[in-house]
């Protein structure tokens, strides 16, 4: 059981958090072609590596953050961001 | 087409139990299941990834088309991908037409396959059951039942006492929390030797001259004239590919390394819908054979069936958390034990012997993602999930078409990678979250 | 063979005072408190245990320990016990496994003539035809699966789990583990030290030499005086992300086994070394046994392994098993020393028993041979934590090479040295496990209080400054010159492995699956090192060259029932469930709830609110309370209609959809306050969206002041429903003037209710009758419920659960997300056009939500059978004509009892949604029925006056 480092509550097994994805950037819905916007949709960068992604404390203090794990070994580095999603993309 | 792997004995050496006999009586050695041969410089086609899904192209390549100088490339064993790791469920009970004609196709080749490879992949025709706990998956059942019924598919919804019959460990009372409604009932599903699937490929392909290159592996694609860095990307070409033992020339890759598929296909500059899941699986100690069917449950997130071993084979939904990394959790099997329990609780004392888990490469509507590319002569057998080892025949067949006509078959069309530029995904959804 | 009990031994673990009586096959035995089922046997002079998986050839002791291949039993209804392990207890069944009609006379025993022919792998290579039979064949082949029987009829059984937060776990606890608990302890580490065994010692225990007894009885005392928590019979079974350890205990006094989950600081890996077995020919026949066994035979339970023994030894442990045998009174026929070359070739004599060995050419009578040839080291927690152990051919065997920081080995693993020098190796590398144990408490500290782990925060593990524990040089023994058993369980021999290199399985992983080896119950303890041998002399390659298969999780076989522990899945239910389950309610499990289904006649309990007034208890319906001044842009963004002007008092439908356009939730929301709002959702999607709306909350508006606590749960939901509702509702209501005037439809008022202040009121519902939905604080839900019953008994008054709404909700026309919606059903398919504003800036879903305006999509729409005493199947399809083309399907259908006959909701392709269109319908008995799309999806009062009213 990973341990997940929630900027709020410390480190947490992974079971008490839900995983939400490789971060990313909405598109500017008023702007963005159908390609754009279904690459933010469906498209995944799937590294194997390190990888900037979306995480909820569920069952802590019900914070959005992003983390940047290496998805080869699973440790992670960098500071989680609260309140993010984009995980540095613009 | 160059020669040097045409092989001058056009058959392998036929299995079967006289012969099995005669070498036993002269303590002879079996040939090698494949040749062991020199990496050479250029093919017409090369494979990546010595799986089920690129054996069976390869095999088909060979078969089919006669399209024979081609390479299958893995970077360790053949089969060392989910292909030799999965619990061998095969069935054609899908939700959408265009699934159920396609995996019902597969199941027909399973059913023809040892005799077509001449080895026993012990293609054992059980029966599957799909479990309903409420009355919403037992709408889907119902769902499912009548469009395999419209495309001639053996599949009906049936009541507890049918379900008690068929699987007496099952508990079929009211208790539970997660009580028994009904179940979807295949016939035709059932359990193939994942192992046997991989070396009957490949032994057939190689006796057609296709080349089998294990701990090989791929580095990077080369690509000319493409929109991207190194000329790769949408509207260039494959020229070849780089590998740990040398670069080949070939016009022609095929991606079947499926929870890698996203990195092979990075090296040729296409984007996937895919990511990178684990799926865990597990056995139990041999005990005396008391299940005879395979049964799912997806409110659950588990499948169970019986080995003629004896051993009972688990497995449940993907981890949640995308990872290259396979090293299996603690949890998976707490969970697991909980829900087997629930399901068949005469089985506590039962033991858990091994878990395992095996790489999976996750679409967003729970379909291949097959065929063409934007990048000419790269092409994809990916996003097989945790159903691909059922897929893997048709799915050879129509890629080797693909390759060799240039045109996408009909059956495969539904599962363009284009389907994501025009947002019309496959609707299995619904169905398919745990659907082995 | 004869195995006797020998007179009372010092080192031994009996109570000879204490008799057991016990059965084996049906027949009554006698074994001693502290006995293993297999030393009672052996001491009775039973020598047979097993049969073997495919040949069935009689099998007796190996090693006389857990990892016994050949002595599975079955005891009562617990298959596959180690009978090398499991203690005696009185009164046990105990029986031979897989054998017909009995373990001395086996009928599959006569596979063995055939067996050049049954090579590892036989059955990829035949059965193929004729193909109708391999289904028979296939059912003959599972008579060969080895094993015990399953009871079905077992119950599960108590079963309890523990969570540990020790510092440092040692697993092992041999001289070397259990100096390093006590170092560790002393350091200051919570130490939790767990033992495979029935008691802490290791290779001491069985060892007889006064010296080693001593420093015995001075670690157990030092233990006894220290805070060391000792498990033994306990297992840890895997080691996991971040030291994440099972650990399953077995001698727990209430639960049969329980799983221990442990986040370890650091785990301290002393699992010791497991005897290896020789392979030649007759290695697996009675008699043949490991020095291991020869010693914990005589040691641990007074048993004389024999009459006239040959040793063949490589070691030390040999020639102390060598002594151990003189002084119990056996006859050593020859020593064989395998230091100086000399080999045994074969074991041979009955099926049975051993007569002779053949050693140099030579032929010595004996009854038992004792093998020492060497350890394979069980490096599967290593493994685990992703080191890959390295072959040392020098010492012939496996070594670690670079396991995490926060995984240390000592003890035999680590190496080899004297008593004193693995105690040493052990005591420091538990002052290592306690250094880095604060550093790891120390960083997880830093990441609670600084919030963050920071780049190269990685623990600063104090260095090893060990002093290395040597290497013994060892003879490589694998193989004689003759081939036998490599994988016991499996009944596969080296001659398998060298046929399956030979024919291309020439990789580990390769000849492992085609051959089976090392698949078994004891998962590659013994066998591994051999098969790997056995590959690489077949390839002429060296056993580093071909390497080794990973060690998978758990390291030894633990009960389903320990996983699941309780098996705990709790269902939800409101504080009004004791009212239905007293009033004769049928329930329905909806996912996490469990909730009335009917009270006995759904289509009465229709027609009652339909004329009347009835209740229905809507409590799992999702609820999230929302405050600030921002609410309205919230809704704005995650609704596809508009927000921003619903005055205090008024509540308004609302439809979600995902970022792809696809339904995603729908439901009502009242504005309460000015910064007020109470949301509701669907009962299924209440979690989800909660958690999506956090998500834009928080990473695309964090702006935005709003403030969301979900209370489903605390607040009860009750919906009054019918003619009379207004009647039933004004008499329990203080507050609120109920006229339609001052309160319509649509509107949201907060109100004291049978007493109870506090309760939002609404009117809306599902019915289509005149409705008033009450959310009372939940505590006061069975009051409230009970006042509105009692108070409308002149009134017909009477309640209806899922089923009847379902009915009704289906004549009003509402489709139920999730059911009359799949995972592609885009916004406007749902016929909700008019609430899709396409001209707001941003929602969730706009860009496919407004490409998709310009398509034209499969539809929802009211369908009615042309018979109206046809109701469809939910999930009936919808085929054009007698072809099998599918146009879309029947999503929801009942009988109306309102309407008096069938009514549909279904999903068509666009061709069909227009009005007045035929359609086909095929039930699911193969019939085609015809049946009309309708102009509106309501089938009763389209025009929605009743629940104005
Ligand atoms: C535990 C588990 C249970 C499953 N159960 C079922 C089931 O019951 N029924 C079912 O139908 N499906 C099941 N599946 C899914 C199924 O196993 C897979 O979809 C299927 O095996 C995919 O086959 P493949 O040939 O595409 O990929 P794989 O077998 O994964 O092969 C991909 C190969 O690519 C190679 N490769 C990767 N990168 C490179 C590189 N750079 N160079 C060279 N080679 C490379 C890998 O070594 C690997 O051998 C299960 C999967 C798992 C993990
Ligand atoms: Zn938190």
């Amino acid at each position: 059981m990973l341990l997940v480092p929630c900027p709020n509550c410390g480190p947490r097994n992974s079971a008490d958090l839900r995983y939400g994805g490789e971060s990313h950037a909405r598109p500017d819905p008023a702007t963005a072609t159908p390609q754009q916007w279904r690459g933010y949709l469906y498209l995944r960068d799937n590294p194997a590596g390190w990888l900037w992604e979306t995480w909820y404390c569920r069952s802590g203090c019900r914070r959005w953050f992003t983390l940047e794990r290496n998805t080869a070994t699973n440790e992670f580095r960098n500071p989680p961001i609260p309140g993010d999603k984009r995980g540095g993309k613009a | 087409m160059t020669g040097i792997g045409r092989r001058l004995r056009r058959r392998p050496p036929k299995y079967s139990a006289a012969a099995l006999a005669w070498r036993g009586m002269r303590g002879d050695y079996w040939p090698r299941i494949w040749r062991d041969t020199e990496l050479k410089s250029s093919y017409d086609a090369v494979v990546i990834g010595g799986g089920v899904h690129g054996l069976a192209t390869a095999y088909y390549l060979a078969r089919n088309h006669g399209i024979t100088n081609v390479a299958v490339v893995d970077k360790a064993y053949l089969g060392s991908g989910a292909s030799g790791r999965n619990t061998a469920i095969v069935r054609a009970n899908y939700l959408t037409p265009e699934g159920v004609a396609f995996y019902d196709r597969s199941l027909q080749l399973y059913n023809s396959m040892a005799l077509d490879l001449n080895i026993n992949v012990m293609m054992s025709e059980r029966g599957h059951l799909t479990l309903a706990h409420n009355d919403s998956s037992l709408r889907t059942m119902n769902w499912r039942a009548e469009v395999n019924k419209l495309q001639g598919v053996n599949s009906c919804v049936i009541g507890p006492d049918e379900i008690k019959k068929i699987a007496p460990a099952l508990d079929t009372s009211s208790h539970p929390r997660y009580p028994i409604l009904g179940a979807l009932y295949h016939p035709p599903g059932g359990v193939v030797r994942h192992d046997a699937v991989v070396w009957g490929y490949a032994r057939a392909a190689d006796y057609m001259g296709v080349e089998m290159h294990q701990k090989t592996e791929v580095l990077d694609i080369l690509c000319e004239g493409g929109d991207g860095p190194d000329g790769k990307g949408p509207g260039g070409k494959v020229v070849g590919v780089r590998t740990n033992r040398g670069d080949i020339s070939t016009p022609v890759v095929v991606n079947c390394t499926a929870g890698w598929a996203g990195l092979i296909s990075a090296m040729a500059g296409v984007r996937l819908p895919i990511t990178t899941h684990p799926l865990q699986a597990a056995v139990t100690e041999p005990v005396k054979v008391f299940l005879p069917t395979v049964v799912v449950s997806g409110s659950l997130h588990v499948y169970i069936s019986q080995t003629d071993r004896g051993e009972l084979v688990f497995g449940a939904a993907v981890d949640a958390v995308a990872t290259y990394s396979i090293r299996g959790s603690l949890e998976f099997t707490e969970e697991l034990a909980g829900h087997v329990l629930e399901l068949m609780p005469g089985i506590s004392r039962m033991r858990l012997l091994r878990q395992w888990s095996g790489l999976c490469d996750m679409t967003p509507d729970y379909s291949p993602v097959m065929g063409f590319t934007p990048v000419d002569g790269f092409l994809v057998d990916v996003g097989w999930g945790t159903y691909g080892f059922k897929a893997a025949p048709v799915s050879g067949e129509q890629m080797a078409e693909a390759v060799a006509t240039g045109r996408t078959p009909k059956l495969i069309a539904p599962f363009a990678l284009s389907r994501f530029d025009s947002g019309e995904l496959v609707g299995e959804k619904g169905a398919a979250s745990v659907g082995h | 063979m004869t195995m006797s009990r020998l007179a009372a031994q010092p080192t031994e673990v009996l109570d000879r005072s204490t008799k057991l009586r016990f059965r084996w096959n049906g027949k009554r035995f006698d074994g001693f408190e502290g006995d293993t089922i297999a030393s009672a046997l052996a001491a009775a002079g039973e020598h047979v245990f097993s049969r073997s998986m495919k040949y069935h050839r009689p099998r007796g002791i190996l090693t006389a320990d857990y990892w016994d291949p050949n002595l599975l039993v079955q005891v009562g209804d617990d298959p596959n016990v180690r009978a090398g392990h499991r203690r005696l207890e009185a009164g046990m069944d105990v029986r031979a496994q897989n054998v017909w009609p009995s373990l001395h006379r086996d009928i599959k025993a006569a596979n063995s003539l055939v067996a050049r022919f049954l090579t590892a792998g036989f059955y990829y290579k035949t059965f193929m035809r004729p193909a109708w039979l391999w289904p028979t064949y296939e059912r003959v082949l599972a008579t060969f699966a080895p094993g015990g029987k399953i009871d079905l009829d077992t119950p599960h059984r108590y079963h309890d789990k523990r969570y540990m937060h020790p510092d440092v776990v040692v697993a092992g606890a041999g001289p070397a583990g259990i100096e390093a608990a006590l170092a560790a302890a002393a350091a200051g580490a919570r130490v939790l030290l767990v033992e495979h065994e029935h008691a802490v010692g290791g290779h001491l225990r069985y060892s007889s030499s006064d010296s080693d007894q001593a420093v015995l009885a001075e670690l157990r005392a030092a233990l006894d005086a220290s805070d060391v928590e000792v498990l033994t019979n306990s297992t840890v079974t895997g080691r996991y992300e971040d030291n994440w350890l099972g650990i399953v205990q077995r001698n727990h006094p209430i639960a049969v086994e329980r799983l221990i989950k442990a986040r370890a600081k650091v785990l301290v890996a002393a699992p010791g070394l497991i005897e290896r077995p020789y392979v030649f020919s007759g290695n697996d026949r009675p008699g043949v046994i490991t020095s291991g066994a020869a010693r914990r035979l005589i040691n641990l339970w007074g048993v004389k392994p024999g009459e006239r023994a040959v040793v063949f030894t490589a070691n030390s442990d040999g020639d102390a098993a060598a002594a151990d045998l003189a002084r119990a009174g056996v006859e050593i026929a020859a020593v064989i020393d395998g230091r100086d070359h000399r080999r045994v070739s074969s074991a041979q004599g009955s099926s049975k028993a051993l007569q002779a060995v053949v050693a140099g050419g030579n032929r010595i009578e004996a009854d038992l041979l004792v093998v020492a040839a060497g350890w394979t080291a069980p490096t599967s927690l290593l493994n685990m934590a992703g080191d890959r152990p390295v072959h040392d051919p020098a010492a012939a065997r496996f070594f670690p090479s670079d396991p995490p920081g926060n995984v240390l080995a000592t003890g035999g693993l680590a190496g080899d040295g004297t008593l004193d020098e693995l105690r040493a190796h052990g005591a420091a590398t538990g002052r290592l496990a306690a250094q880095r144990a604060a550093a790891v408490a120390h960083r997880l500290q830093a990441m609670t209080a600084r919030a963050r782990p920071v780049d190269g925060d990685e623990p600063a593990w104090a260095p090893d400054e060990r002093t290395p524990l040597g290497r013994d040089p060892h003879p490589e023994l694998y193989r004689s010159d003759t081939h036998g058993m490599v994988d016991f369980s499996e009944d596969v021999g080296s001659k398998d492995l060298v046929a399956a290199a030979h024919e291309g399985y020439d990789s580990v992983e390769l000849a492992k699956r085609y051959t089976t080896s090392t698949m078994g119950p004891s998962q590659g303890k013994l066998e591994t090192v051999n098969t790997v041998a056995a590959i690489a002399e077949a390839r002429g390659e060296t056993i580093a060259q071909v390497g080794t298969t990973v060690w998978r999780p758990p390291y030894a076989p633990l009960t389903l029932g320990a996983l699941a522990g309780r098996v705990f899945e709790p269902v939800r239910v409101s504080s009004i469930h004791p009212w239905h389950e007293a009033n004769g309610v049928s329930t329905i499990i909806a996912g996490q709830w469990m909730r009335p289904d009917h009270y006995g006649d759904p289509a009465a309990e229709v027609r009652n609110v339909r004329t009347n007034v009835g209740l229905i208890d809507v409590t799992p319906l999702g609820k999230l309370d929302l405050r600030g001044p921002d609410i309205p842009k919230l809704l704005n963004l995650l609704y596809t209609n508009k927000w921003s002007k619903l005055p205090v008092g008024k509540v308004r439908y609302g439809m979600m959809c995902s970022e792809d356009g696809v339904v995603l939730d729908d439901g009502v929301t009242g504005r309460l306050g000015s910064e007020h709002y109470l949301m509701t959702t669907t009962s299924s999607g209440a979690g989800g969206v909660w958690e999506w709306v956090e998500n834009w909350l928080q990473t695309e508006r964090p702006d935005w002041k709003v403030h969301v606590t979900p209370v489903t749960t605390a607040y009860v939901s009750i919906n009054v429903a019918g003619p009379k509702a207004r009647e039933l509702v004004s008499r329990v209501t203080e507050g609120v003037d109920l006229s339609p005037e001052s309160f319509p439809y649509m509107e949201v008022r907060l109100a004291t209710v049978a007493g109870v202040a506090g309760c939002f009121m609404w009117r809306i519902g599902f019915t289509g009758e005149l409705s008033f939905e009450i959310h009372a604080p939940s505590g006061h839900g069975l009051h409230v419920w009970e006042a509105l019953m009692d108070a409308g008994q002149d009134l017909g008054v009477g309640p209806f659960g899922l089923e009847g709404q379902r009915i009704m909700r289906l004549e009003k026309g509402h489709f139920i997300v999730g059911q009359d919606t799949d995972g592609l059903t885009l916004g406007p398919s749902t016929g909700l056009n008019p609430l899709i504003k396409l001209d707001k800036d941003d929602f969730a879903g706009l860009p496919e939500l407004a490409w998709a305006a310009d398509r034209s999509l499969p539809m929802i729409v009211a369908i009615q059978p042309d018979d109206p005493n046809v109701v469809p199947d939910e999930a009936g399809q919808i085929v054009r004509g007698d072809t099998n083309e599918i146009l879309g399907r029947i999503t929801s259908a009942r009988m109306s009892p309102t309407l008096g006959r069938s009514i549909c909701l279904g999903q068509v392709e666009p061709e069909l949604a227009a009005g007045g269109t035929k359609v086909t319908v095929l039930l699911t008995s193969g019939e085609r029925v015809s049946a009309t799309v309708m102009d509106h999806h309501a089938h009763f009062d389209p025009a929605g006056e009743r629940l104005r009213g």
